[in-house]
């Protein structure tokens, strides 16, 4: 029998903010345990949420990137639970309307590109952290409140791989938005997946199980794939697939049984009633949309159009966020674009390879690259001066016309001067005209070797071997 | 007399003329709570209260702050940093805030000077005054401790009317203050929703829950008005609206008067009956136009069962932070599980168990359209009816409640119009926000008082109050006490 996977998403992602999402509570990463806290966070009872508008202006933006409907009137609810982690005995979410309804993104399956429908995208808030050991626990509110975006598919996803590439495509917009750091292995992306499978051709949807604790999106795959396997497997031998949750053993590579789903806990959802419905102007809406970062894919259309960069190159330089301001940047000084992205490609990319490092961690300034790059194809100085030059600028941050100067790295170009030169190499070596003619092309080599022997190597080489071609023929 | 037994305006005159020291105010309010026989009191701020009043004698009394020096008293159920606050639940003992409430803070920066807290029944969830774990307040006006002052703000109605202070801090959710002002012949006032802040505020149900106060004069009301009605960043539903003073009210001016029929004929009570009878033709010589009106009876009676489930549901989650895991007084056990259990069971007394029983049943997904929202819509259809009124008239005015105070053994039907429509109108104020203070109408034949409630439009306190100054003019009850009244008497 053939299945077909029937997979929904469900994504959290934490959002950039300075502040918590319903208190002024400040969000820092390693920070002490507990000290990024207010009243709210810890549910001291009097403490009142308040709206984060940069926490609204990020999820506007999130739900522009998806392409969603977005509410310009914005309803909070309480799901009501009591967990240890969760303060104040609910979550602050949006139940009835969320802020965006009715989206989409695009991944690449083997080459076609497909549609993947998003369902809703809602604002709520995080939960504190917890610290299991052996007998106790202890809790950190430092993460109570932050603010959160969920993002649920349409169960339109087939397979692993599908539903790798969405999560990347949601990751890549949240970081090209800069609205969150979208992690996954520190927590601030997280995703849980919801799967069934189905005979081919059957409409009934079969038992969802959900798989939880993905914390990568590899495993997301390998999870979803090890999944459709079991329950196919569970299916052909006649078993029954119980409605469960799952969680993904990273070192077994599959999925294990965290517990059987009896009936749904009823969250008894009701108003918010400390935030009465705001508003959103058009004004405001538009301003949060205009205003918001380019995604990867406008990007990529800038960059094959303005700078005229084949899609190959233009999709290394969009490979990060960062590396893509760091060309944009640099190409503020020249319009040398393709010279500029072949040596920011080969060259920079080289080094911080070889180094371990990422581009937010290089110090040479986009323009001094630039103007590498611009001395080069001058032939100012030669590619050898040019590596040079550029390991000198890694050490010392300085500009590489200081440092030509500085090196003496200048090119004789001088056509009188070179092939008076040339012309005291040949005379010392009286046999090297007949050598070439010949056809001894070591002899050529020869004299380029001896020439740039006597001017320490800063022979225009081209210029040079049309003379030294010209003088052995003589 | 002592200076204490004044009103705001009239112990601000007398410090003025430096007639009393703020510390010797202090001394007497301290004194008269030590020797509480009413079971009003929780935590205490005697030597906090003292050390700012020594502090306050040393500086010029300013002409234009009435509460410089003036002593008062904080129900149990705001926040103050450093002074234990337990809303009259066993959960919450030991819970020390470290941040006051906003009101609590306008009034220290306004340099009134706390003297204690005062009980309340449990969370504030309840009308009797004998819920909380202090267990029962007892109506001062009877000394030998047979009726009850009603609640929830039952502490703070005690210290007023008993004039340990001059005016108390109290909430009011369904008429937490209002009802127990009438029992105890006070001015007890609820502005318009968010126009004092709520942070601080143990919440009970936040779409109705209003801080308000109690005072022994209209005047001081609107005195008082004018330090509480303030913007807070603190509070989301903090009302944008610019903020106009009331004091002093504007005077002279007639109005039109409404009074709905069907709640005057819920009333038995003859003496209640012809006091308030008395007070409209009086209102009405005067130039004011009274007019009875209808609502449709079933609306009014609808009143108390959606405010009970709306309260309830609210509450549930409302109160769901006390837990035992951040604060408060908890019971340990095995796993987080147990912790909460246990400090949630012994924690919270069987009645508010029972709301809170009742208040997930109405939540549930599969009750919730019939009951939740239905009670919703009937707070909508209520609102919009008092609307309607409110388009042709200033404010409606009642008898506050179909009785004086109630005798610690008096059961009532619940069932009954008196019970569903007069012991519970008061609600309206809350369904809709509305502007609704409770004032003196007279005292019966058993020396208990009984009040006259007057509410209006949204935002239009300062009407609402004018309308109260009138009527007292006519009844001539400013600044009752216990204290008041025997010397008037001569007891």
């Amino acid at each position: 029998m053939n299945f077909e996977a029937i997979i929904g998403l469900e994504i959290h992602v934490e959002m950039k903010t300075k502040t918590k999402m319903f208190s002024n509570g400040p969000i820092q990463f390693k920070s002490e345990p507990n000290t990024n806290i207010t009243y709210l966070d810890l549910a001291y009872p009097g403490s009142l949420p308040r709206l984060n508008k940069q926490g609204v202006i990020n999820a506007i933006r999130v739900c522009n990137a998806l392409h969603m409907e977005i509410d310009h009137d914005l309803y909070f609810d309480r799901k009501n639970y009591f967990y240890s982690d969760l303060p104040k005995g609910y979550q602050i979410t949006q139940q009835d309307r969320p802020i965006g309804k009715k989206g989409y993104l695009e991944i690449e399956v083997d080459g076609k590109k497909k549609k993947i429908g998003i369902e809703r995208l809602h604002m709520e808030e995080d939960t504190a952290m917890q610290h299991h050991f052996s007998d106790y626990t202890l809790l950190d509110y430092n993460r109570a409140g932050i603010p959160l975006v969920e993002i649920v598919s349409y169960p339109e996803i087939r397979n692993g791989e599908e539903a790798r590439k969405y999560v990347e495509k949601i990751k890549e917009i949240v970081t090209y938005l800069d609205v969150s750091d979208g992690k996954m292995e520190n927590g601030s992306l997280r995703c849980d997946v919801n799967i069934s499978i189905r005979p081919f051709g059957s409409e009934k949807f079969g038992t969802k199980v959900e798989v939880k604790n993905l914390n990568s999106t590899a495993n997301i795959e390998t999870a979803i794939d090890y999944e459709m396997m079991r329950q196919a497997s569970m299916l052909i031998k006649g078993e029954t697939i119980q409605q469960e949750t799952r969680r993904f053993d990273e070192t077994k590579k599959e999925t294990v049984l965290m517990r059987v789903k009896t009936d749904a806990v009823d969250y008894k959802y009701f108003s918010e009633g400390n935030i009465p419905p705001v508003h959103l102007s058009d004004e405001f809406v538009e301003n949060a949309i205009k205003t918001s970062n380019e995604l990867y894919d406008e990007k990529l259309v800038r960059f094959e159009n303005d700078y005229k960069l084949n899609t190959v190159d233009a999709k290394i330089l969009l490979s990060s966020k960062e590396l893509s301001l760091y060309y944009d940047e640099a190409a503020k000084n020249t319009d040398l674009y393709q010279p500029l992205a072949n040596y920011i490609i080969s060259e920079v990319l080289g080094y911080l390879n070889k180094n371990d490092l990422s581009i937010t961690e290089f110090s040479v300034k986009p323009k001094d690259v630039a103007d590498l790059v611009i001395i080069l194809n001058e032939k100012k100085i030669n590619s050898k001066q040019g590596k040079d030059i550029f390991a000198k600028m890694i050490e010392t941050n300085k500009s590489p016309l200081v440092l030509k100067e500085e090196m003496g790295a200048t090119i004789i170009s001088d056509e009188g001067q070179i092939r008076a030169d040339i012309q005291e190499i040949i005379s010392q070596n009286p046999t090297l005209p007949d050598d070439f003619k010949n056809g001894k092309t070591r002899a050529q080599g020869f004299v380029m070797g001896l020439l740039m022997k006597k001017n320490k190597g800063k022979v225009d080489p081209i210029l040079a071997n049309k003379l030294i071609v010209e003088e052995l023929n003589k | 007399m002592n200076y204490l037994d004044l009103t705001i305006k009239e112990i601000h005159e007398a410090l003025l003329k430096k007639e009393v020291k703020v510390s010797d105010l202090v001394k007497e309010a301290i004194e008269r709570c030590k020797n509480d026989n009413f079971n009003a009191l929780e935590a205490t701020n005697y030597e906090e209260a003292l050390k700012e009043a020594y502090e306050l004698d040393k500086e010029e009394v300013p002409s234009d702050n009435f509460l410089f020096g003036i002593p008062y008293i904080c129900k149990d159920n705001l926040s103050t940093r450093g002074i234990e606050t337990t809303a009259g639940s066993n959960i919450l003992n030991g819970y020390v805030p470290s941040f006051d409430a906003t009101v609590v803070k306008i009034l220290k920066e306004n340099k009134a000077i706390m003297i204690a807290k005062s009980t309340l029944d449990e969370l504030a969830m309840g009308g009797s005054g004998k819920s909380g774990h202090k267990g029962i307040q007892y109506n001062p006006y009877d000394e030998t401790k047979n009726h009850l002052i009603g609640g929830s703000s039952s502490g703070s109605a005690v210290v007023t009317a008993a004039s340990y202070v001059p005016f108390a801090l109290g909430s009011d959710t369904g008429d937490s203050i209002r009802k127990p002002a009438s029992y105890a012949g006070l001015v007890g006032y609820k502005p318009t929703y968010g126009l004092i802040s709520r942070f601080g505020l143990f919440p009970f149900s936040v779409s109705l829950d209003h801080v308000g106060y109690f005072t022994r004069s209209v005047e001081d009301a609107a005195i008082l008005f004018d330090y509480l009605n303030k913007y807070d960043v603190n509070d989301y539903t903090s009302s944008l609206k610019e903020r106009t003073k009331v004091y002093p009210l504007n005077e002279k001016k007639t109005h039109k008067i409404a009074v709905i029929k069907e709640i005057i004929d819920s009333i038995k009570d003859e003496e209640i009956l012809s006091a308030f009878k008395k007070l409209l033709t009086k209102l009405e010589s005067e130039g004011n136009q009274v007019d009875f009106v209808s609502v449709d009876s079933s609306i009014l009676k609808a009143i108390y069962p959606s405010y009970i489930i709306i309260s309830s549901a609210e509450a549930t989650s409302n109160n769901a932070n006390l837990d035992g895991i951040k604060f408060g007084n908890r019971k340990e056990g095995n796993s987080y599980q147990e912790v909460m259990f246990n400090t949630r069971n012994e924690g919270f007394s069987e009645l508010i168990k029972r709301r809170f029983v009742l208040g997930s049943y109405a939540l549930m997904s599969e009750n919730q359209e019939e009951v939740y929202l239905k009670a919703k819509k009937v707070r909508r259809v209520v609102v919009d009816t008092i609307n309607k009124l409110f388009e042709e008239y200033d404010a409606f005015i009642a008898p506050s409640s179909p009785t004086a105070a109630h005798s610690l053994n008096e059961v009532s039907d619940n069932l009954d119009d008196t019970y569903l429509i007069a012991d519970n109108y008061l609600g309206i104020g809350n369904f809709g926000g509305y502007p609704s203070i409770t004032i003196p109408l007279d005292i019966n034949k058993e020396h208990l008082p009984f009040g006259l409630s007057i509410t209006g439009k949204i935002f239009d306190d300062a009407k609402v109050l004018e309308i109260a100054k009138e009527c007292e003019d006519i009844t001539g009850l400013k600044n009752l006490s216990t204290v008041t009244i025997n010397e008037k008497e001569g007891r």
